[in-house]
């Protein structure tokens, strides 16, 4: 059977695409599917550095794209995660590098080989974005909630409509307390200006940064709520399309709570 | 909860409000930027139209995007010189 390529865009940086992008296809694996996660980000690599798998690097997609190496030269295998594999972007190349035919070709030959292809495009709306959707099954938007990155969030949903994907949201970095206090956007908010459709929310979690300080896969530690989020949208994007959509709470504000049941947010 | 009497009681509106409001304007902006080539076709078709029954000044006519807190609006304005008479 054919693979499925899912591009991971935002449009604004540093809202957590390689974070979401390593973590789902991670999740993807552990759910027994076979996974290629793709960094185009040319000239400013970082998901092998995310995924702890920085010095084993040997080719990279500019090579794949260019006929200087085959697949399964340049797709370095996970150690941890049974059927993880990375493709590494380019560091010395110029973002110009690869042309939108050149990529959507190793897009077909990837989906032969893998079940799921996860994109993580670079910030911004140029060659990078274009290269990264140009052979797309899927996409998903990641926005935090705020108000810039729910605008660039606005403005690349249309971009991804008119090159006919349907994306779904993932609102990452949720302070349930803050949104409690009306200092945050909740996720409805964000839903209700983007009107469009969700594939899961994720808490804002001290844990990323540490498993991204040692290159270990956030979805394998037992007490990440971030981990335990992306999980579940890997689930969803795996089939189980009627998995609920859990809302991150606080749970630890019992003075909160109390306070919200007298109606005083 | 203290923070929330406190609010409540001082009147004290809540940014999250404030910033999905501004956000919902902002984005009816921005889709509501017609690109230069648009507007100069439109106009085109626009004068082509009214041409068929008006005789009017082409150079004093304006089309402009008119944005508005409540309403937005599409305003073409044109001098007319004369009613063109029916052919028969």
């Amino acid at each position: 059977m054919e693979g499925k390529v899912i591009v991971v865009t935002s449009g604004k940086g540093g809202v957590g695409k390689t974070t979401a992008s390593s973590s789902i296809g991670a999740a993807l694996a552990l759910e027994g599917k076979r996974v290629a996660i793709v960094d185009m980000d040319i000239g400013l690599r970082n998901l092998d550095v995310v995924m702890g798998l920085e010095n084993r690097i040997v080719f990279n997609i500019v090579d794949i794209v260019q006929g200087r190496c085959k697949i399964d030269q340049a797709a370095i295998r996970d150690r941890r995660i049974k059927n993880l594999f990375l493709i590494p972007a380019s560091q010395s190349d110029n973002k110009d590098v690869l042309t939108a035919s050149g990529v959507a070709r190793v897009c077909k030959d990837l989906k032969a080989k893998f079940d799921f292809i996860i994109m993580d495009s670079p910030a911004g709306i140029e060659k990078g974005f274009e290269n990264s959707t140009v052979g797309a099954d899927e996409a998903l938007v990641v926005c935090t909630p705020d108000v810039s990155a729910v605008r660039d969030a606005d403005r690349v949903i249309g971009l991804l409509y008119s090159k006919s994907l349907s994306p779904r949201l993932v609102v990452n970095r949720i302070e349930p307390a803050r949104v409690e206090r009306g200092e945050m956007l909740s996720h409805e908010d964000v839903l209700e200006v983007l009107s469009i459709d969700l594939a899961g929310l994720v808490p804002m979690d001290e844990k990323v940064l540490i498993s991204s300080n040692t290159g270990t896969p956030l979805v394998l530690q037992n007490d990440s709520k971030a981990g335990f989020a992306f999980r579940r949208i890997a689930r969803r994007l795996n089939g189980e399309t009627d998995l609920p959509i859990e809302v991150p709470t606080d749970k630890t504000s019992v003075w909160s709570k109390i306070g919200k049941t007298f109606g005083l947010k | 909860m203290l923070q929330g009497l406190l609010k409540r009681f001082s009147g004290q509106k809540k940014s999250s409000d404030e910033a999905k409001k501004r956000l919902q304007f902002s984005l009816i902006y921005d889709n509501l930027e017609v690109n230069d080539t648009t507007l100069k076709n439109l106009q085109t078709d626009i004068v082509d139209v009214i041409s068929k029954y008006f005789e009017i000044d082409k150079d004093a006519l304006e089309l402009r995007v008119k944005r508005d807190e409540q309403v937005n609006a599409l305003v073409f304005n044109t001098p007319i010189l004369h009613v063109k008479r029916k052919e028969v």
